[in-house]
């Protein structure tokens, strides 16, 4: 039973009190260990966003339109290019060459990053080309990409895939070597073979950190998909960020920016409860 | 005991580590075994004690296979063994469940490495859960069970490939000290219950008293036997605290504790 008669710390003593002294009342028994009600953190929040959007609203019309737009604007500009297509053709163009870098580059980072943290040969091997790849910018190597790919979508593949690797292949590697010994000791204790002790222990000990990587992942591969759109493609949201800024119509502008914004906080949220799902035991390590 | 066969036999094992002394001292070698050997008989349980650093639990290891011995033999029915294998179950000190599974698959572990039979497995998995009182507990993940609850996993485990003998390395030490005593008598049901022949690290004196037949009393520096003492109280044994009364239990306790703090008989007073 979670139930215990309490009184309020510190308060004085209440004649009520006293009562539940002698008998205990039922009034007098509160649980404990119970959540204080969170409802009103969200009516602060929610105060705070519209205090905020209705100052950007007001300040936002005394500025001349080519340098800041303002809500309102921006929410008739979105309805414009919903109606006429372009946003949602944008967004699909964008979302497919997403999705398939994405998922093609974090399981090839997942078997290098397994097998460099496995073998020492692997590692030593291979782990100054990955240093040397990870810390370059990724839009230095543009250039070569457009001369390699040409302006198409396979430029923006490649670049999206570059951005993802490193992070999951990394931090899956982090995982490898961070297996507690004990564990494997398990494993041998039980009479494990080699290729046991990887599946059965190795991975999904290092799943959690794998987690971690693709979540990381997704976030420089969104950056990316803009910085591609931006020099190579003629489509995705990138491509209309670049075309409404040359008509100087900063409120069409803000449109892709806020799906944007809007893609990589939910995608984010996806692979957090995803972690949460997967790895249950490591929630509280995983921030 | 009525029969005497030798289950486990540890013949002269020897154990150095080299210990890399750094920037300000030389490597140097750190005797952990010299020339140890003792026997276990079939259906015994036989406790090893002594102050850390003794080489107890690197005894242990030795015998499960987890590191190689430098010389020496462990036999098992007589035949030389080197390697981990189901003829003997091992029981960490942490309880080492594997935290993605839950606990029923934990303790199909070895059968599942083994190749056996989901089925199989299954119902195994479900008499041991319930041989060590957790039959509701199966679907329950290692962070959801409490410590206690996760050594009897941890037991659970190494009954499930059926060895013959239990290496049990400290298991109760991290618990607190009701919880270490349930599952003390726990244990002494369990091994009654199924005959396995166990080989016990602790280096609590009571623990060792109460769960032993025979208790093997090392010396550290090398490590090496300094007496093997018979524990005089038969099976089923009575509960620690009642044991604890009885002027032979503190006797033999007081002598364990002179042997291993290297004190001679006569300042025993000052010991306690």
């Amino acid at each position: 039973m979670a139930n215990i008669a309490s009184s309020p710390s510190g308060a004085t003593p209440d004649p009520k009190q006293v009562n539940a002294e002698a008998g205990v009342d039922a009034n007098q028994i509160e649980d404990i260990n119970l959540e204080q009600p969170k409802s009103y953190l969200w009516v602060v929040r929610l105060i705070s966003v519209v205090t905020i959007m209705s100052a950007w609203e007001i300040l936002g019309r005394r500025v001349d339109p080519l340098f800041m737009s303002y809500p309102s604007a921006i929410a008739v500009a979105a309805m414009d290019m919903i109606k006429s297509g372009e946003l949602i053709t944008g967004l699909i163009s964008s979302l497919s060459t997403l999705v398939y870098a994405f998922v093609l580059a974090s399981a090839l980072g997942i078997v290098i990053g397994l097998l460099i943290g496995r073998y020492k040969l692997v590692d030593v091997s291979t782990d100054w080309l990955v240093n040397a790849l990870y810390t370059t910018p990724q839009v230095a190597i543009i250039p070569l990409v457009i001369l390699w790919f040409g302006l198409g979508g396979n430029a923006k593949i490649f670049i999206v895939s570059v951005s993802t690797i490193f992070p999951v292949l990394i931090n899956t590697t982090a995982g490898v070597r961070n297996v507690p010994s004990q564990l494997i000791d398990v494993g041998t204790a039980f009479e494990a073979n080699e290729r046991q002790i990887f599946m059965k222990v190795i991975a999904p000990s290092a799943l959690p950190y794998v987690m971690t990587g693709i979540r990381l992942g997704l976030g420089r591969a969104i950056i990316g998909m803009v910085v591609a759109e931006f020099f190579t493609a003629i489509t995705g949201l990138g491509a209309i960020i670049v075309k409404y800024g040359n008509q100087y119509d900063t409120a069409s502008m803000f449109v892709p920016i806020f799906v944007l914004m809007f893609l990589g906080v939910s995608l984010s949220a996806l692979v957090k409860r995803a972690e949460h799902w997967i790895a249950p035991w490591k929630e509280t390590e995983n921030t | 005991m009525e029969n005497r066969k030798v289950k486990l036999a540890v013949e002269g094992v020897s154990k150095t580590f080299r210990v890399k002394g750094g920037k300000f001292q030389d490597d140097f070698l750190l005797h952990v075994l010299r020339r140890l050997s003792f026997e276990v008989y079939e259906g015994e349980i036989v406790s090893l004690i002594g102050e850390s650093g003794c080489g107890k639990t690197t005894l242990l290891r030795i015998v499960q296979g987890l590191i190689r011995r430098d010389a020496g033999v462990i036999r098992v029915d007589g035949q030389p063994v080197t390697k981990p294998a189901r003829d003997r179950g091992f029981v960490f000190q942490q309880a080492n469940l594997l935290p993605w599974r839950t606990a029923r698959a934990n303790v199909e572990f070895g059968l599942e490495l083994q190749g056996v039979s989901a089925k199989e497995r299954s119902e195994k998995a479900q008499s041991l859960l319930e041989l060590v009182g957790l039959g509701q507990a199966g679907e329950q993940f290692p962070h959801q069970l409490s410590g206690g609850m996760q050594q009897r996993i941890n037991l659970a485990r190494a009954l499930a490939i059926n060895p013959a003998i239990l290496l049990m390395d400290e298991p109760f030490s991290a618990l607190d000290a009701q919880t270490r005593e349930v599952l003390q008598r726990e244990m002494l049901r369990i091994q009654a219950e199924t005959r396995k022949t166990v080989l016990f690290v602790t280096h609590d004196l009571d623990e060792a008293i109460y769960v032993s037949n025979r208790v093997i009393v090392l010396g550290a520096k090398p490590g090496r036997i300094k007496e093997i003492i018979e524990i005089p109280f038969g099976y089923p044994r009575a509960e620690l605290p009642e044991l604890r009364g009885d002027p032979r239990f503190q006797e033999i306790r007081r002598h364990m504790w002179n042997l291993i703090r290297n004190k001679p008989e006569g300042e025993a007073s000052a010991a306690a």
